[in-house]
């Protein structure tokens, strides 16, 4: 009840932030930590509730931005065929689908593939994977432009009563788009976790072998998974790419996939909450420190911080919490949920 | 015809510091069951030591070079001893993030100290080529490949014929009955994350003055490394070595008939390639999947 | 009334201290300093660096000093767009220079449009950039097209002459436009055009490309990156026998190969737009003085004033174009930039129209050198 009331208030306090908080930077800087959320988001699908470290996942973000991207521009490209393939510039929301679809096919191929193999050869298929795709985006410039970005992509439009159809230019519009869907995401995340799958790809992550012996059909459900992980971070690569507008072929660098699983796993992997919480903490920090230190040393800050948070907090800052509040509150102490 | 040596000639150079790197990494997920993440820094390390030693201190080439090394083991043991050591019960994912994080931190600690400007290491060799035939090679290069096969040699000397490689042969095959068998399990971690760290650093300190040394360099080569690893299959020193060869030759071919601008693509093409259709590495008779 | 008093008190006291920090005028600078092209970028900031000293020295502009507020572009042009965004939102600065590479600049443009600050562009020479229909837009450099065509003016240095000619570029809009431009000025002289190769930013391995630019019977290479690269270029041409003469475009000068030389015998050509070797042929001497010998008060690397003239001029573009304008706003600067002339450690600097009638950008016309590198030494041929 506590949570829930918290999470509405949380909720109106970000929706309405644009109208009290007149600091248009500010706004830019929520807006991109947003769009990160939405990708850590669907990092913990695959991280904290199936247990899988995927170590590509900007690939998904990176395949999400390009593909909203091109089509939201139009391309021609020559892949050998007796006529180059001609595509016209699309409406952006079909653009926006059609990101989310793309990517969506790409986890199905990866999780076909990379279900093969477990633990540290995932890890270093799906690292493999989105170096391939870094690789492509730079040299295949017929198509991409290579190292000199996509550029000038056109922003996300509403239909606005009263002003028909409204592309959403400024940076509180963008926001609101960020956060509409986020929040989207977020409860089908929270949704599928719940339900007959969700439960699956718990049992699998606690005991894999029970899992199998009880029946439950465990590539099956790591490819569905995957694929709903893939799509939703091919969401907010579409996202990305129409609110900055601008896509280069380092959307899929190694240290992005590193920034969603550090949201992850200090917010609390497996926890809804989680990649929110470490998402605005890691989303806002280069912000705060910026000025103060140079960004090496940020980064240096990072990458003490990751691993004092493995060793003091193992779990997450989110069931940190959670369990201090029990321990304060004997009252709200209740028996652990299968969900955490 | 002359091309085709030519590019031999520059695969097997660059396959012995690829070797390295290899073995280095194999060895510590096979006896520890670490991903490793810091190897590339271990690498860009050893360069920027080289960098430091040769062209700040103007210490002997070759002194140098051992410098690296050692510090390169020195660093290795103090990751071990300070991150590790203390995580040896944990799962193999929160020991990959913490290994994550000390890359993060490392790499940048080498930006903060270098800056983001590329440096040169200056050689005692000389700049012209040597020309053997149809093909030609710089000198430093040859030097590069001569002590990578000493290193490879004395490294295959010391697993097989040691007392030391004993152990850390039984290490890798049973841990607990090594233990049991009187082997300080503890201390044969050190050590090979230690000389696997050495490894990578003297890697680093003999390709610097071949290309250039900068604070990003050790990411792809930690990737490369990574493609070698599951190329020879996970643990496998031979397979390694053999991998970090083949994976230099294919890049070489590669980028001169295929496509010189996707060549940094071909290992990671590999890798995908290998574990679609033999997930435990060619050179590998049992299956090593988990 | 005593809290009334204190009150009035804190109010003067916030109104001196916010006058003090309007003392200085801003001026943003997006370099890359962190990346692939690092080097240049960090030239190119000092140079801006000692421009701002130099100016603050003789008593700043309109009564006030001025202030850099250096960004670092991280060498990628999606980080360019963000230090940009952040120049302009959060310091608010009323001019930029920037962004090196042609890519970075492309990439910030709409943002210029998007909120009326003009850019001073130091280095990039892409064609696309001045004829977009940017007003916002005002740029020192050359294009590769006005390189290209005032190499030509100089190919009788080369003996023998120039027959066949390769080329190594990086590809992107800087690589890719300075092979296209080249070849095309070339061309109309009656050259012949061989391969053209090109490589990532951030390839260090470049061997497969010199073997196949070493099977053309070329006999010169122009090579178009950053300095890195070409460093990494003749290390590995020279490694590879290969006969063609090496030409750098676009300014980039391998300064470490100064201590660190190539074979006896091999000799490297670099179109500069500032000998720092013969600072006293430069078209106003004095000027470049001052600002070599101010360099090298800071003991930087000799060579890097190369590049580093490109952030003092601009520096010292801005400042005049500000003191023009009469006051630190974006618009009223830009109007003023088009009545800016100055003597420049390049030369004049003076803007001439380009691009589409209503919108148009400015150009400058610079001066362009070459010189030699030969065994760690430098001449001008």
């Amino acid at each position: 009840m506590r949570a829930r009331f918290g999470g509405l208030l949380f909720l109106a306090l970000a929706a309405t932030l644009p109208l009290w908080l007149r600091d248009p930077y500010f706004v830019a800087i929520l807006t991109s930590t947003g769009i990160f959320i939405i990708a850590a988001i669907s990092l913990n699908l695959l991280l904290g509730f199936t247990g899988q470290l995927s170590l590509g996942h900007a690939a998904f973000f990176g395949i999400g931005a390009y593909t909203s991207a091109l089509l939201s521009l139009g391309f021609d490209v020559d892949i050998g065929l007796p006529s180059p393939v001609v595509v016209d510039p699309k409406p952006v929301w079909i653009a926006f689908f059609g990101a989310v679809v793309v990517s969506g096919l790409f986890g199905w191929l990866i999780g076909k593939l990379a279900f093969r193999v477990r633990g540290a050869y995932f890890v270093i298929v799906t690292i493999s994977f989105a170096e391939v795709m870094r690789m492509v985006a730079l040299n295949w410039v017929d198509l991409t432009e290579g190292p000199m970005a996509l550029n000038n992509i056109p922003p996300l439009s509403v239909l606005w009563p009263g002003h028909g159809l409204t592309a959403l230019v400024t940076k509180s519009q963008q926001y609101w788009l960020v956060l509409a869907v986020g929040v989207v995401c977020y409860f089908l995340v929270a949704r599928m976790v719940r339900s007959r799958l969700g439960r699956a790809l718990i049992a699998l992550r606690e005991n894999e072998p029970l899992a199998r012996s009880v029946g439950v059909r465990v590539t099956h459900y790591l490819v569905v998974a995957t694929v709903v992980s893939a799509a939703i971070a091919g969401a907010a690569g579409a996202l990305y790419a129409h609110c900055v507008r601008i896509v280069d072929p380092d959307v899929f660098l190694f240290i992005y996939t590193v920034t969603m699983v550090i949201m992850v796993v200090t917010g609390g992997k497996g926890t809804l909450a989680g990649p929110v919480v470490g998402g605005l903490i890691f989303g806002l920090m280069p912000q705060a420190l910026r000025g103060t230190a140079p960004p090496e040393v940020q980064w240096i800050i990072y990458g003490i911080g990751i691993i004092l948070i493995v060793f003091f907090l193992p779990r997450g800052i989110v069931p940190a919490f959670a369990d201090l509040a029990r321990l304060r509150m004997p009252a709200l102490r209740k028996p652990a949920s299968l969900v955490r | 015809m002359d091309q085709i040596l030519q590019h031999a000639l520059n695969g097997v150079v660059l396959g012995g510091t690829y070797a390295l790197l290899g073995i280095g990494l194999t060895l510590i997920f096979g006896i520890m069951r670490v991903v490793n993440f810091t190897h590339g820094e271990l690498y860009a390390f050893g360069a920027y030591l080289a960098y430091l030693f040769v062209a700040l201190l103007h210490l002997d080439f070759f002194l140098s070079i051992a410098l690296a090394a050692l510090a390169g083991f020195a660093l290795g043991a103090l990751i071990e001893l300070v991150l590790l050591r203390p995580l040896r019960s944990n799962d193999i994912d929160t020991v990959m993030l913490v290994m994550i994080g000390a890359w993060i931190a490392l790499q940048n600690g080498e930006q903060f100290v270098w800056g983001g400007v590329a440096k040169l290491v200056p050689s005692p060799f000389a700049q012209e080529p040597l020309v053997i035939g149809p093909v030609s090679v710089a000198p430093l290069r040859l030097f590069v490949l001569g002590a990578t096969l000493v290193l490879l040699v004395g490294f295959y000397w010391l697993i097989d014929r040691t007392r030391l490689g004993m152990a850390m042969r039984a290490t890798f095959q049973d841990r607990d009955t090594a233990a049991l068998m009187g082997i300080d399990v503890r201390g044969i971690y050190t050590l090979t994350f230690a000389l696997g760290s050495a490894l990578a650093a003297i890697a680093g300190a003999l390709l610097g003055p071949i290309f250039l040394v900068n604070p990003t360099m050790g990411n792809l080569v930690g990737l490369k490394a990574f493609a070698i690893v599951i190329l020879g299959g996970l643990g496998n020193i031979t397979g390694a070595t053999i991998g970090g060869f083949v994976l230099a030759l294919v890049e070489e071919f590669g980028a001169g008939y295929l496509s010189s601008e996707y060549r940094d693509a071909f290992g990671f093409l590999v890798i995908i390639a290998v574990l679609a259709l033999r997930p435990q590495g060619f050179f590998a008779r049992k299956a090593r999947v988990g | 009334m005593i809290k009334h008093l204190w009150m009035t008190a804190l109010a003067a006291l916030f109104a001196v201290a916010t006058a003090q920090a309007q003392e200085t005028i801003k001026i943003g600078v997006n370099e890359p300093l962190t990346g692939a092209v690092a080097a240049s970028g960090t030239y190119v900031t000092n140079g801006a660096r000692i421009g701002a000293e130099v100016v603050n020295a003789r008593g700043g502009v309109l009564g006030k000093k001025i202030e850099l507020v250096i960004e670092d572009n991280k060498s990628n042009p999606k980080e360019a767009v963000d230090a940009a965004e952040k120049l302009i939102l959060r310091d608010k600065v009323p001019v930029m220079i920037g962004a090196w590479s042609s890519t970075f600049t492309l990439a910030v443009m709409p943002k210029l449009v998007e909120y009326g600050v003009p850019l001073i562009v130091e280095t990039s020479s892409s064609g696309k950039i001045t004829v977009s229909g940017n007003p916002w837009v005002f740029r020192i450099s050359p294009t590769s097209e006005m390189e290209a065509v005032a190499f030509l003016e100089k190919l009788d240095t080369f003996n023998p002459p120039i027959k066949k000619v390769d080329f190594l570029s990086v590809n992107n809009d800087f690589g890719r436009g300075a092979a296209a431009e080249f070849a095309k000025a070339l061309a109309s002289k009656g050259i012949k055009i061989g391969v053209t190769e090109t490589m990532t930013p951030e390839a260090t391995d470049l061997s497969a490309q010199l073997a196949s630019i070493k099977k053309s019977d070329g006999d010169a290479l122009f090579v178009t990156t950053g300095v890195e690269q070409v460093t990494l270029v003749i290390k590995q041409a020279a490694e590879q026998r290969l006969t063609q003469r090496i030409i750098t475009t676009g300014g980039a000068f391998p300064d470490q190969m100064i201590a660190n030389a190539g074979p006896a015998g091999m000799a490297s050509y670099h179109i500069l737009f500032f000998s720092p070797w013969s600072a006293d042929k430069a078209k106003y001497p004095d000027v470049a003085k001052v600002y070599v010998d101010e360099w090298n008060k800071k003991k930087w690397e000799f060579a890097g004033l190369t590049e580093g003239f490109r952030g003092y001029d601009a520096v010292m573009t801005a400042v005049e174009a500000i003191k023009i304008a009469g006051k630190a706003e974006p618009d009223a600067i830009r109007q003023a930039l088009w009545k800016t002339k100055l003597h420049g450690v390049n030369g004049d600097i003076a803007f001439i129209k380009q691009g589409p009638e209503g919108k148009e950008s400015g150009q400058s016309v610079p001066n362009v050198y070459i010189v030699m590198l030969k065994e760690g030494k430098v001449t001008q041929p």
